[in-house]
């Protein structure tokens, strides 16, 4: 009888978990790049502990693993010159401190030295190292291939500044969240080149691909699972209470 | 329970970014103005159990992790430097910017500051100054009872003096750059100063090396555009609610537990 509230418990703790992706994600609904994440669940079986009669085997939940979910979020136009989206599967390459970094949010920025950065100050990495513009650079383009040109003071020539690295993965599991809305690849993980479907929107930053009413219902069912499981274990222990009453119940 | 956490970031997420919008809206006539912008990141992951690691001593590996986010964070409200509309006013000292480029204003305090607001007036010796006072660099007087002042598109001052049919050239007004403008800190005022992130300031002519041509008679409006920042403002109150829902569930959650012991 032990094993049932056992078997509840491990599956509370798991809803629990479940709760707390469930609660990023609403957090995360306006977040620029944000993939959703989900949770998954196996059958854990006890090796020891086996059902009275029938001898089946007695079998717990654990949380596995979080799975994210990697379709694109919508596009939205900004206006901004220097908002890039992707279109289709691929991430922007990254220079962090602890080394590259993929992302898919390309609302970026130009630091002191016109070099084009992250909202956080991580260079972005173009097909030659960083894309830096210079002073009296006006009217930058971002083609759909990642190709930065601008207009070099008043000619009406247009000069490359660069071209944003794209990249993809075979595995897009094999990606973990690293905060900042950065994926880091596992290790030995190798980016590929994007496939020629990919294109880079300019002036649209593409939001979170969080969709409010799977995460709501995904809410009320953690909810109401947590209570009939709470229900299920109540009821183990007024068993108990109730055998021990009886059985303790010695005629005088 | 780290749900009761996570959503609560959420909320003062959107807190901050209808606070945001609310400034943009109640600024969707100012000249010059630029509108800002809130951008979010997901907060740090807690690895429960990490990709990659080994399961075994055969060199299986865990093909999915557990990373649990901890919420949300404002990383910056950077301004969107797009042109504005322009609007006729016929106001002679009236100049808007088309394209890159700020007015370089001196303060009181002698330090400078730079802004899109063109609407300058004269004072009482005739000098060429903002709507607060503040004088406009390099400084150009006009002399009293000349007619016809003309700001060429590259910027230069010249008037009809007083007795005279040909006009003469009183000076020069300046565009200043920066290489980042988004780097720019906002005083109020409709100005901005120079940061380490805005880059130095580089002071150039008008319509030269990328700077934009001026427009006399004009002034620049407000780029906040009323649909985009309304249908952000539902976005955030949704969110905002959604969150508070998340709140709610997880107190439930934690009372069931309590109510399991009576």
């Amino acid at each position: 009888m032990q094993n049932a509230v056992l078997v509840g418990l491990s599956r509370e703790v798991a809803l629990e978990r479940e709760l707390s992706v469930v609660a990023n994600n609403i957090a995360n609904m306006n977040t620029a790049g944000y993939k959703a994440d989900g949770s998954l669940f196996e059958e854990y079986l006890s090796s020891r502990a086996r059902g009275a009669e029938t001898g089946s085997r007695v079998s717990f939940v654990q949380d596995r693993g979080i799975w994210h979910d990697m379709s694109g979020g919508s596009i939205e136009h900004t206006g901004n010159p220097l908002d890039a989206a992707i279109s289709g599967q691929g991430f922007f390459v990254v220079q962090t401190p602890s080394g590259e970094r993929y992302t898919r949010n390309g609302s970026f920025q130009l630091n002191a030295d016109g070099i084009l950065v992250t909202s956080d100050g991580y260079e972005v990495v173009g097909d030659g190292g960083p894309i830096r513009f210079q002073r009296n650079d006006r009217q930058i383009q971002i083609s759909p291939d990642g190709t930065i040109s601008v207009r070099e003071g008043t000619s009406i020539q247009d000069s490359q500044r660069g071209k944003l690295r794209l990249v993809n993965f075979s595995d897009l599991q094999q990606l973990h969240k690293d905060g900042k809305s950065l994926f880091a690849a596992a290790n030995g993980v190798q980016p590929q080149p994007v496939d020629t479907m990919t294109t880079v929107v300019q002036g649209s930053v593409e939001k979170s691909n969080v969709h409010a009413v799977v995460e709501m219902s995904r809410m009320i069912e953690i909810t109401r699972s947590y209570a009939q499981v709470a229900a299920m274990l109540q009821q183990q222990a007024d068993l108990g209470q109730a055998s021990i009453d009886k059985l303790a119940d010695v005629p005088a | 329970m780290r749900a009761l956490l996570t959503a609560a970031t959420g909320m003062m997420a959107m807190e901050l970014n209808v606070q945001v919008i609310s400034n943009n809206l109640a600024n969707m006539t100012t000249t010059g103005y630029k509108r800002q912008r809130v951008e979010f990141q997901d907060l740090l992951y807690d690895h429960v159990s990490r990709i990659g690691t080994q399961t075994s001593t055969q060199g299986n590996i865990l093909p999915v992790g557990i990373d649990i986010g901890s919420g949300v964070k404002t990383v910056g409200t950077p301004r969107l430097m797009t042109q504005g509309t322009l609007l006729q006013t016929g106001g002679s000292l009236d100049v808007a910017i088309r394209g890159d480029g700020f007015f370089k204003i001196q303060l009181p305090d002698g330090t400078f500051a730079y802004s899109r607001d063109g609407s300058f007036q004269m004072d009482q010796q005739g000098r060429i100054v903002t709507a607060q006072g503040n004088l406009v660099q390099p400084s150009i007087t006009i002399p009293p009872n000349s007619t016809g002042l003309t700001i060429s598109p590259q910027g230069q001052v010249s008037v009809i003096p007083q007795g005279s049919t040909t006009p003469t050239v009183l000076g020069q007004l300046i565009l200043t750059r920066f290489i980042n403008q988004a780097g720019l800190l906002s005083i109020g005022d409709n100005m901005y100063t120079e940061t380490p992130a805005s880059g130095t300031p580089q002071d150039g002519l008008p319509a030269t090396d990328g700077a934009g041509d001026l427009q006399q008679g004009s002034l620049e409006q407000s780029n906040v555009d009323s649909v985009t920042e309304i249908t952000n403002l539902i976005a955030a109150q949704r969110a905002y609610e959604m969150n508070s829902k998340v709140i709610t569930a997880a107190d439930q959650m934690l009372s069931t537990a309590s109510n399991l012991m009576h």
